[in-house]
């Protein structure tokens, strides 16, 4: 077992990787920027050393700075979350390079399932079913413009590197196809630094459904079910569920044994997600391969009582899952609130301090966060402040358990998007388990015609 | 001006750096000027007398005390320059282990010249001054880890 834990990240996801450690008892580095100089998993990790300046590139994604802090504090292990460096293969051969083990995948499996295009091929290969698009990059507008019609319309360019979002674009005529081609490839170049693009069908309405994975190096892979993740604005998560509204048994069986075969594919080890598009007749398509722990990843543990996080580290140190597939089993309802530091109409990100913050409690309450009154959230980082996750016997009481929650979650000196959430909660769709990625677009002003 | 404004303006004028600094609104005069060495920003804040007094928030809750972990940040002494790290890493006060160190107190440098080895990921890293003067006080030991941001030595310039 590990001796030492060096956390690469901050916030919450920090301190929930400490609470992992030292429930296993596992002394924690904590690494930060100077603008975390104060912050909680600074204060409650083991040691702490600072590692660069505000700006994450300078800092949290500085490679060799935090390798270094791994050295001089004698840590023989990394986690490196979510987000900054959990999908950087070369964060990962590094390690394996130095000689400390990095939580998670190998490189291979990283890069394989980074680069979409690639990860697409691998899962056709081994059977998984995927999106109707081109067998990979597409070389020019001639191609794209082809390729769309025998696809057929509607379509969606994506950029490979990509994620997030961004460098994609949907089109809907043949007319249209060659200038979005060629925007979607500069997208691709300046947001990721490779033009690669790819296209396919464009699903309309789908729900995004993800099977969470876990692997030991032993060659188990277990699934943990399907999360929800459908009520999304532009294609950042702002609740998940977990089960799904609209999960069978056996659709759970068959996603499940999609996913594991997919992980299997690429010799996966530790924990992963894969996410589907489901269409409204029941068929679902790989839309890519998560090789890190997630941000709503406690949705599952609270249906299945499961420690992902110590899942994680116990792989990493060698040694075998903790459970069988047969042993895992679903209990009652989950839904999670990502609360962020935004405008809850625009949505513009509302740095400043916290002055006042009261969380929620009370049965069937979890809530992860690094805020508390007098934390300063800076903008340097992600806007994301708490996760507010509740439990429920089954979904129209966790619905009324998160209402409760927060009507009472209080947090003064910045802005949240505590009253979105509300709203969201409040709409009939919603309460009847009517989702799918177009929800938000209810809340969004007039369109433009795209 | 309230006090979270004026708590803003005066972080913004120390990451950029600003040396000097004014400020003249209908109801308020302030100047700002950043001593050479003192590592916070004086500030005289000057309102006229005929203005009723501008709304003042309370002070803000105290930050949660930092970690007893991270190391203790020397105090920069006036008239004092400090020399600190640029990187995370083993500091280390010569070349080798046989050899004699770069510098010791009382020493007289030069900018460029090399002060320390900051190794990083098996790579030694020389720290130059960038300032000449006499060194007054060397903060760290040798092989003792360094964070990004440590002070390593006092010089009087």
């Amino acid at each position: 077992m590990f001796n030492k834990i060096l956390i690469a990240n901050r916030g919450e996801i920090a301190l929930r990787v400490i609470w992992a450690c030292k429930e296993l008892g596992i002394k924690t580095v904590a690494v930060y920027s100077e603008a975390d100089r104060h912050s909680l998993h600074v204060r409650f990790a083991d040691q702490a050393v600072c590692i660069g300046p505000p700006r994450s590139l300078e800092s949290y994604l500085n490679i060799p700075a935090i390798i270094s802090a791994a050295e001089v504090t004698g840590a023989d292990a990394i986690h490196p979350g979510y987000g900054f460096l959990s999908e950087s293969g070369y964060l990962a051969e590094i390690c394996e390079a130095c000689k400390i083990k990095f939580i998670g995948p190998g490189p291979q499996a990283i890069r394989m399932m980074g680069d979409k295009s690639r990860a697409k091929k691998a899962m056709q290969r081994a059977g998984v079913p995927v999106i109707p698009g081109s067998p990979g990059v597409v070389e020019d507008e001639e191609k794209a413009e082809r390729l769309a019609q025998d696809i057929g319309f509607p379509v969606i360019l994506k950029a490979s590197a990509g994620g997030g979002g961004r460098g994609m674009r949907i089109v809907r005529d043949t007319e249209a196809v060659k200038n979005a081609f060629k925007a979607a490839q500069t997208e691709a170049q300046n947001a990721f630094g490779v033009p690669d693009v790819y296209i396919e069908k464009y699903v309309e309405g789908p729900r995004h459904i993800e099977i969470q994975v876990m692997a030991d190096a032993k060659g188990s892979i277990v699934h943990l079910g399907e999360r929800e993740c459908s009520i999304q604005r532009r294609h950042q998560k702002l609740i998940e569920e977990a089960p799904s509204p609209v999960m069978t048994e056996k659709l759970r069986r068959r996603m499940g044994r999609t996913a594991v075969e997919a992980a299997a594919a690429v010799q996966y080890v530790n924990a992963g997600t894969v996410e589907f598009l489901l269409d409204a007749q029941g068929n679902y398509y790989f839309m890519e391969m998560n090789t890190r722990i997630q941000v709503e990843h406690g949705v599952t543990e609270l249906v299945t009582g499961r420690d992902l996080v110590k899942e994680q580290i116990l792989v990493a140190a060698g040694e075998a899952l903790s459970f069988a597939q047969k042993d895992i089993t679903w209990s009652g309802h989950a839904i999670e609130c990502r609360i962020n530091a935004e405008d809850p109409i625009t949505f513009t990100p509302s740095p400043g301090s916290i002055r006042y913050f009261n969380v929620p409690g009370g049965p069937g309450v979890r809530v992860d966060t690094a805020a508390h009154e007098g934390a300063e959230i800076s903008p340097y980082y992600d806007s994301m402040i708490a996760k507010l996750m509740v439990h429920g016997r089954d979904r129209k009481e966790a619905i009324a358990r998160m209402k409760r929650c927060l009507d009472v979650m209080v947090v003064e000196g910045i802005k949240t998007t505590i009253p979105i959430h509300k709203r969201i909660l409040d709409e009939p769709d919603f309460q009847a388990g009517r989702l799918s990625t177009k929800f938000m677009e209810r809340f969004q002003p007039a369109k433009r015609t795209s | 001006m309230n006090l979270d404004q004026l708590r803003e303006l005066l972080e913004l004028l120390d990451e950029r750096e600003i040396a000097e600094f004014e400020l003249e609104e209908e109801n308020l005069k302030l100047r700002v000027r950043k001593a050479a060495h003192a590592p916070v920003p004086q500030v005289a804040f000057v309102a006229p007398s005929a203005a009723p007094a501008p709304p003042t928030l309370a002070p803000t809750a105290p930050p949660v005390p930092g970690a007893p972990a991270a190391a203790a940040a020397p105090v920069a002494e006036a008239g004092l320059e400090v020399i600190k790290s640029p990187i995370v890493g083993t500091f280390y006060r010569a070349p080798d282990p046989n050899s004699p160190s770069f510098v010791n107190v009382g020493d007289r440098i030069k900018p460029g010249q090399v002060l320390c080895i900051v190794e990083a990921m098996k790579l030694m890293n020389e720290i130059e001054s960038e300032t000449s003067g006499e060194i007054v006080k060397i903060h760290k030991e040798n092989g003792e880890p360094v964070q990004f941001g440590e002070t390593l030595f006092s010089i009087r310039p």
